[in-house]
């Protein structure tokens, strides 16, 4: 064991033991020197004599040091040192397998460090394991507007899941003793203003119930978490706010608590500061504010369709997403059971109204990661990238094991040699191993670089420009394990099966080869294994390349998707409502400051509109016609010169004019769609329309057809829309606006001159949401543009890796049948028919690859199905597109080699035999 | 009365380290010190290779039975110091047994009592 340890010490130190063995027989040498002078020696002579004597000096060292070190880790070190001489005399080689291997291993990193932090890791509260996410279910789709934390879904089972509660349902679950230790609720508020110091902005925020931040476990930064007593009526208006909002606005968190802030123009205190890494329930939404429940009575006091007061008594009014925490030794199935009948009990009673095979039934599901929305979106791009990056691994493995194969077959007479002199096949193979693990590890060591700089990427990609985007994807030690469990893995992978096939060779012949390898050309069976390997990688390339090409077609259908709309429009929100205005000023608020945006000199028009046309989703409601039909429209409330800004074509009647304000008989502009939809070929002009739910007396004449135009979603159709005007407020009060502006030049340019026109009108009002509506437009397809741009990329790595491994396999063969070919010409081939010949071969082989792949690629583009618009899954023309670059880039790749074939000089060839 | 007494004998394998204890037992020295010891003291009949000593030493260094550090030579210049180690002194008695033991037994076969005498 001291012997262990002394040997250990001076591996640390080999360099310092070196230069102690050089002195100490330098010692030696002039002691000997010395004596022999003594003896009567000339001085040069005894120096000579003494050298004699010692003998070989670097034989001395050698053995010397051998007894430093073990024996292993000494044939280790010298079968690293002999893989990097290998690898650093083999440069082009060297260079495709790390690179290529750097780039799989990298894409592989930094997909799964993704899926890491969205997939696997959990809330960064006190024990994860134990929150459960409560829901219910119904058999009968219904539907519902979408809440802030997309919450809401209809079930792929069937039914719908609804992700929020009412306020009765909610007491009654916190009484669910039995199951869970705690039950907690929030809402997301969505968007506040918040001024301090005189400097408005606008907070993400959220509605907390009293048991939020002890149920989750968490402990404050700075300052009190909202507690029981903050959460009731009356209570003193308290505020907590992220780590990083303090961070923002008030210079850290020490300086926030206890300052004085608005929220809406209302005075609350900011109690305390949450921790750095707390985000809340949802990965997805961070909120920047937490405020109790109860202070939307005050935040919320203008609401009159459903008064904040209704909302705690309302059994049919769902508001409050629920989490809870289960008691040791509870599993949510339990739990579920447990609480199953007095939940429906509950619903029986207080829902007297639905059909009692409707009552909505309990659902509790693992919390561990918060809410789902965030894997629900991202998780199934991220598996479909995933599976791509690991397609393209698996190319690379193939590709160094068929470089490593075919230089294995040029070492055959270097490996004979070994094991003829003595060498173990064990010994052999390990080191053949231990190069291929080299080579993986410094491929895996690049992989991490490119990792790195993948996730940045990536985030950004995600993230789409939103600034308090959570998830952050790290090199956390789980990500760095399973890079080197890849590393070594895809070592040994690519490494192990020609190592056993160059090992395993006949002594004689392979000795009795002449130096520059000779031409042993069988046929199809001696590189039956290089051969499986292109056949592989060309059918695995194929996948990646349809996946691409469906993805490319995917994004031009939705680039060239007829709007209906200019897209180059500046918009941006206002929210006056929430800086105080009132009714009815608020509405000449609004058309005052359309008027200054007008007059900025090079706006052509200016105009605003409830909603945008494709933004934040879209309001939709009954409409009632004469004789008593019903159909239900979408709808947007807009100002004037709304069609002349977004130059939607009006068809027949006028615009919405500045005579059409409130109190003046209500009008619309309808859309083409609309006009088909209710009146079919009558004359839509003149005709009137009631809105049962949302403005039951309302009698609304239509005085205009616009053209149809998108609006909501890109993906949808032309629906019926019919534009209102704001000022008559037929779908309630006013509220938030956004302003839309035609420019010359760069929409963006004029940014500032807005923010100037609205600071001079009201200080507390901020401009939110500042961007075009290109830019909107291009959000709501981030997921396929970026989708598009990673496939591409990896189509084209596949594609590159796959052509290295096909070009230098082909040259290699060529080149080991210089002996054949040259023969083949003397006996009076032709150039041509050697081409062919090289060339022949090549198609052959992609033919059994596409034979193979194509049909598994048919069947997994059925996989991609969700992913795609305007197109089938097989597509023939992205399928047509992707076999021919794939033909076109192998004939590329094998292209040089067998002009080269072609070009061999018979004598040349013959001669070197 | 032999005519061909040898002039060098091959040093037989495993018998150096054993010398270089015995030779340390005296106290400490330096490789050639010690080398020339062994020379002198077998009246020239051992000639210790160099080649072997070297790494010999480093091994029993690196078994604990020797001690190395760096000393000043009588001639005043740096030298590599070699000491037995208590653990070595154990392994030189137990050596030295076997070793005894081994000679006389390969003695009373080479030279049987009953031819020798009378």
């Amino acid at each position: 064991m001291t012997s262990f340890l002394r040997k250990f010490r001076w591996l640390t130190r080999r360099s310092d033991k070196e230069a102690e063995l050089q002195a100490e027989l330098q010692f030696h040498l002039e002691e000997e020197a010395r004596e022999r002078q003594a003896e009567g020696l000339a001085a040069e002579e005894a120096r000579h004599a003494a050298r004699r004597e010692l003998g070989n000096i670097a034989l001395v060292q050698e053995d010397t040091r051998a007894t430093w070190t073990w024996t292993f880790g000494e044939q280790l070190v010298q079968d690293v040192r002999y893989g990097l001489r290998t690898i650093a005399a083999n440069k082009t080689f060297s260079a495709m397998a790390i690179l290529s291997l750097a780039l799989g291993i990298g894409a592989n990193t930094a997909i799964f460090s993704f899926m890491d932090s969205i997939l696997l890791r959990s809330l960064p509260v006190r024990d994860p394991q134990s929150l459960v996410l409560l829901s219910w279910h119904t058999p009968r789709p219904e539907f519902h507007g979408s809440d802030h934390h997309d919450d809401d879904y209809n079930d792929p089972k069937g039914g719908y899941i609804g992700g929020a509660f009412s306020y009765p349902a909610f007491e009654l679950l916190q009484k669910s003793d039995p199951a869970f230790s705690s039950v907690f609720g929030y809402q997301g508020a969505g968007k506040l203003t918040l001024s301090f110091r005189g400097q408005a902005d606008v907070a993400n925020t959220e509605y907390v119930s009293g048991g939020y931040f002890e149920g989750l476990g968490t402990q404050p930064a700075v300052g009190r978490l909202v507690g029981p007593d903050d959460d009731r009526a009356g209570a003193p208006p308290v505020a907590v706010i992220s780590y990083a909002l303090s961070e923002r606005r008030f210079g850290g968190p020490a300086n926030a608590a206890g300052q004085s802030i608005l929220i809406d123009n209302l005075p609350f205190t900011v109690a305390g500061v949450t921790p750095r890494e707390f985000f809340g329930a949802d990965p997805d939404l961070p909120p920047d504010v937490y405020v109790p429940m109860h202070a939307n009575l005050i935040l919320q006091s203008e609401d009159r369709r459903y008064p904040p007061a209704r909302r705690y008594f309302d059994p049919n009014f769902d508001w409050v997403e629920i989490m809870a925490r289960l008691r040791p030794g509870v599993t949510p199935t339990q739990a579920q059971a447990v609480m199953a009948a007095p939940f429906y009990e509950w619903g029986r009673a207080a829902k007297p109204q639905v059909r009692p095979e409707e009552i909505p039934t309990l659902v509790v599901r693992e919390g561990a990661g918060g809410l789902d929305g965030l894997r629900r979106r991202y998780s199934k791009p991220l598996y479909i990238l995933l599976t791509l990056v690991g397609l393209i691994l698996a190319i690379a493995c193939a590709n160094i094991a068929n470089l490593l194969l075919a230089r294995a077959a040029a070492r055959r007479r270097e490996i004979a040699v070994r094991l003829s002199i003595g060498a173990g096949r064990l010994r052999v193979i390990r080191q053949l191993l231990t190069e291929s693990v080299l080579l993986a590890v410094v491929g895996g060591a690049l992989g991490l670089g490119v990792a790195l700089w993948g996730i940045r990427f990536l985030t950004l990609l995600l993230a789409d420009g939103r600034e308090n985007f959570t998830l952050r994807a790290d090199l956390n030690w789980h990500v760095l394990g399973a890079v080197a469990a890849l590393s070594l893995f895809t070592g040994m992978l690519f490494g192990l099966a020609p190592a056993l096939q160059s090992t395993r060779v006949d002594l004689m012949p392979a000795l009795k080869e002449s130096r520059t390898g000779e031409a042993r050309w069988r046929g199809f069976r001696r590189l039956s294994l290089s051969r499986i390997l292109i056949v592989s990688q060309i059918a695995i390339t194929l996948l990646i390349v349809v996946a691409a090409g469906l993805f490319v077609r995917t994004l031009s259908n939705l680039a060239s998707i007829e709007l209906g709309f200019n897209r180059d429009v500046l918009t941006f929100q206002l929210n006056a409502r929430q800086a105080g205005h009132k009714d009815p000023e608020i509405v000449s608020f609004y058309n005052n400051l359309q008027r200054h945006f007008s007059a900025i000199p090079s706006v052509y028009s200016a105009s605003l509109s409830h909603q945008l046309q494709i933004g934040m989703g879209t309001t939709a409601t009954d409409v009632g016609l004469a004789g008593g039909a019903v159909k239900n429209s979408r709808m947007l409330s807009i100002g004037t010169g709304f069609f002349n800004t977004m130059q939607i074509p009006i068809l027949l009647g006028r615009d919405i004019d500045e005579g059409d304000r409130s109190g003046s008989p209500m009008v619309a502009v309808v859309n083409e769609a609309f006009a088909k939809l209710c009146f079919d070929d009558r004359n839509p002009l003149g005709q009137h329309i009631s809105l049962p739910r949302a403005c039951e007396n309302c009698d609304i004449e239509i005085v205009g057809i616009a053209a149809n135009s998108l609006y909501g979603s890109l993906k949808g159709k032309m629906r019926p829309i019919a534009y209102l005007p704001f000022a008559q407020g037929a779908l309630g009060p006013v509220q938030e606006m956004y302003y839309e502006l035609r420019t010359a030049g760069n929409p963006l340019s004029y940014v500032s001159a807005v923010r100037d026109l609205v600071r001079r009108a009201d200080d507390r009002l901020p401009v939110s949401e500042v961007k075009t509506q290109r830019a909107w437009i291009d959000e709501t397809i981030s997921q396929e543009i970026a989708f598009v741009r990673l496939c591409s990329a990896f189509a084209v790595l596949a594609l590159a890796i796959a052509c290295v491994g096909l070009y230098g396999t082909m040259s290699y063969n060529v080149a080991r049948r210089t002996g054949e070919i040259g023969i083949r010409m003397a006996l009076g081939a032709q150039r041509g028919r050697v081409l062919w010949m090289v060339l022949r071969e090549v198609i052959l082989l992609v033919a059994v690859g596409l034979a193979i792949s194509l049909p598994a690629a048919l069947a997994a583009s059925k996989l991609l199905e969700s992913f795609l618009f305007g197109m089938r899954p097989n597509d023939p023309r992205a399928l047509a597109g992707s076999v021919v670059t794939l033909v076109s880039a192998a004939i590329l790749a094998a292209y040089l080699p067998a002009r080269s074939a072609s070009r061999i000089d018979p004598m040349i060839a013959l001669r070197q035999e | 009365m032999d005519n061909h007494t040898p002039t060098r004998v091959e040093l037989l394998q495993g018998t150096l380290d054993l010398l270089i204890l015995r030779t340390l037992l005296a106290g400490p020295s330096h490789g050639h010190a010690i080398a020339k010891h062994i020379q002198r003291t077998s009246e020239d009949l051992l000639q210790v290779e160099t080649g072997s000593l070297y790494p010999a030493l480093h091994r029993l260094e690196a078994k604990g039975w020797i001690g190395a550090s760096w000393n000043l030579s009588d001639k005043g210049k740096r030298a590599r110091y070699y000491r037995l180690t208590a653990l070595g002194r154990r392994q030189l008695v137990n050596e030295q047994s076997k070793w005894q033991a081994f000679a006389r037994a390969m003695g009373l076969i080479l030279n049987p009592v009953d031819e020798e005498g009378q």
